[in-house]
């Protein structure tokens, strides 16, 4: 089986995050890590090929220094990996990154596509439903439990009240939540291996798409400014468990809630 | 393209979303702050009853597709009938609850019609012929301003509790749309599961994988929708430890939600997770016992109005931004605050 897990490098969520003049997140090299929600793909993209074989291939749409992320991925496992970077990319929306994710999936072949269900950076969660309909096929979102059998793949998806069961035919894409696994560490000897697998660069011109349809000129969207968020709370501290309850029901009554 | 406004109603197995009530209460706004018609896309069963819903919060027009195919298939089908409709009639903008629904459908119509999308919208101003919109960054440490270019439809994405419920009273035209067939590639929903008992009391009961869950009772309000919230984390130490949770969102009438650290151990269902990668909520009072107040977290229901923290460790983060901050032991407190408002309300 063909398997291709789409990673992203994520700035580090306790890195000091801030705007550059060009009203876009500046990313630094040395916060930069594996999307935290990505690892679960990796995990399960890992697990199903000890269960059903084939390859593994990490995909990642990124800046040149992504080299090393995916590095780090595949010191947990894999077989190879691809990234797709090219100045023209620069600034693309999520449509514009699945547009280049949908083409490198088409190009390197899958019979199972995996993502993390959102990003750490922005939460957006959407770019895997977009590249599904991009490639015509279904997409199996926020599965917490994923098995394949044969030529159908059937995860548990979470829903209001329990789980859904929802089935498609190969080939097929899943978005993963953390309730699915338990992400490895990679080893030593993960680590000494990683440094041998192949690892391809590709530009948009070996995708063949057009740098209109991707990058900062082909968003729809656009920031225009920010502002800090001041806070305004009473902050009225009660040390200790004598007392405390009580404290809390005149609290609730002086705000008209009981 | 028009001047119009329409509103993606969200129904699942013929039960209408609170949240498309707010984007259609918005949309019918926009539509007049912009000289155009109002309309909601209403898909699955019993859309009449979602019509009515939603011609009261004030919009003229509900195209209405009755068909069990969108219950059967996640987000094609919807997706398919949403962009049939924008192509037909090229609204200036499509409000979408920011749900797991709103998000797959909506990525999936922008990327198949190139429209401008943007999906995490805490709040918008109108400015001349387009819209501003406030889109918490951070955590919710910042707040950024962002504007659609270029040309066409743009999808607009709604935060839960982003927009209030105006039901200003009205009727809506129904236009009846047709379904797709069912789908040769599409992910079929083959089965719920994991809701038996779903109506009885919160209780411990078993995750598909066999580890004990809570499962709090299904009847309390939705966690979007509360004006009370009692929510746990990490501080409980376990599955059993929502049974004082539940008994004190009995004791209020609240619903039960839960920090990502608990959801994460498997103790409570994600369903319950409140933070950036769950539930944004905005009850009256919010009540978090054993939850440090990750930032996180914060992001998901930082607007409450009223932030009541409950915590063995004085340094928690929660204790900078809640309105009444008690250190000490839950275990103890908890049940002490259950019994005081249950003797309070006499119940």
């Amino acid at each position: 089986m063909n398997i291709v897990v789409c990673v992203k490098e994520t700035p580090s969520t306790t890195a000091e995050k801030r705007f550059g003049p060009d009203m876009r997140l500046e990313r630094r090299k040395e916060d930069a890590i594996i999307n935290p929600f990505d690892e679960y793909a990796i995990e399960e993209g890992l697990r199903q090929q000890e269960k059903h074989g084939g390859e593994v291939t990490f995909l990642c749409m990124g800046p040149a220094t992504a080299t090393e992320m995916l590095r780090r991925a595949l010191a947990m496992g894999g077989d190879r990996a691809v990234l797709v970077s090219d100045p023209a990319l620069a600034g693309s929306d999520a449509i514009g990154t699945a547009r280049v994710l949908a083409a490198a999936l088409e190009k390197i072949g899958f019979d199972l596509a995996l993502f993390g269900s959102a990003a750490a950076d922005a939460y957006g969660g959407v770019v895997p439903s977009a590249v599904a309909e991009l490639l015509g096929q279904p997409l199996l979102s926020f599965a917490s439990q994923l098995d394949i059998e044969g030529a159908s793949a059937k995860i548990q998806r979470q829903a209001e009240i329990g789980f859904n069961v929802v089935e498609a035919g190969l080939p097929v894409l899943v978005s993963v939540v953390k309730a699915i696994n338990e992400p490895r560490y990679p080893s030593m000897k993960g680590i000494m291996a990683s440094k041998r697998k192949p690892l391809d660069t590709l530009s948009l011109a070996d995708l063949a798409l057009d740098a209109a349809t991707v990058g900062a000129a082909a968003a729809r969207e656009q920031v225009v400014g920010a502002e800090k968020v001041a806070s305004q709370r009473r902050g009225e501290v009660y040390i200790g468990n004598e007392g405390a309850a009580d404290r809390v029901v005149a609290f609730l009554v002086e705000q008209k809630v009981l | 393209m028009s001047n119009d406004v329409w509103a993606l109603a969200e129904i699942s197995y013929g039960k209408l979303a609170g949240i498309s009530l707010q984007v259609a209460s918005k949309a019918a706004e926009l539509a007049s702050a912009f000289g155009g018609v109002s309309a909601a896309v209403a898909m699955g069963v019993n859309t009449a009853a979602a019509a009515e819903e939603l011609g009261a919060c004030g919009v003229g027009k509900v195209y209405a597709s009755e068909s069990q195919v969108y219950d059967n298939y996640l987000v094609q089908p919807a997706a398919e009938t949403l962009a049939g409709l924008i192509q037909q009639h090229q609204p200036k903008l499509v409000l979408f609850g920011g749900t797991n629904f709103g998000r797959d459908v909506a990525a999936r119509v922008a990327a198949r019609l190139s429209l401008g999308l943007e999906y995490n919208v805490g709040d918008l101003a109108v400015e001349g012929d387009h819209v501003v919109m406030s889109v918490p960054a951070f955590g919710g440490s910042q707040i950024v301003k962002m504007t659609f270019r270029g040309e066409g439809t743009n999808l607009l994405g709604a935060r839960p509790n982003a927009f209030p419920t105006n039901r200003v009273g009205g009727t809506a035209a129904v236009e009846a749309v047709p379904a797709p067939d069912a789908l040769s590639r599409g992910a079929k929903v083959t089965g719920p599961f994991g809701t038996e008992g779903a109506e009885q009391a919160g209780h411990l009961g078993k995750a598909p994988d066999g580890h004990d869950i809570w499962m709090p009772a299904a009847t309390r309000a939705k966690l979007e929708e509360a004006q009370i919230i009692v929510s746990g984390g990490r501080g409980l130490g376990g599955p059993q430890g929502f049974a004082q949770i539940e008994e004190l969102a009995a004791a209020l009438g609240a619903s039960v939600g839960a920090s990502r650290a608990a959801v994460d151990a498997g103790w409570i269902p994600y369903a319950h997770q409140v933070g950036q990668t769950g539930k944004t909520v905005k009850p009256t009072v919010y009540i978090a016992c054993g939850i440090s107040g990750a930032v996180q977290h914060k992001a998901g229901m930082g607007t409450a109005s009223l932030i009541v923290a409950i915590n063995k460790d004085k340094d928690a983060p929660i204790f900078s931004f809640c309105d009444l901050g008690v250190v000490g032991d839950l275990n103890v407190i908890v049940p002490q605050l259950t019994a005081a408002v249950k003797q309070r309300k006499g119940t």
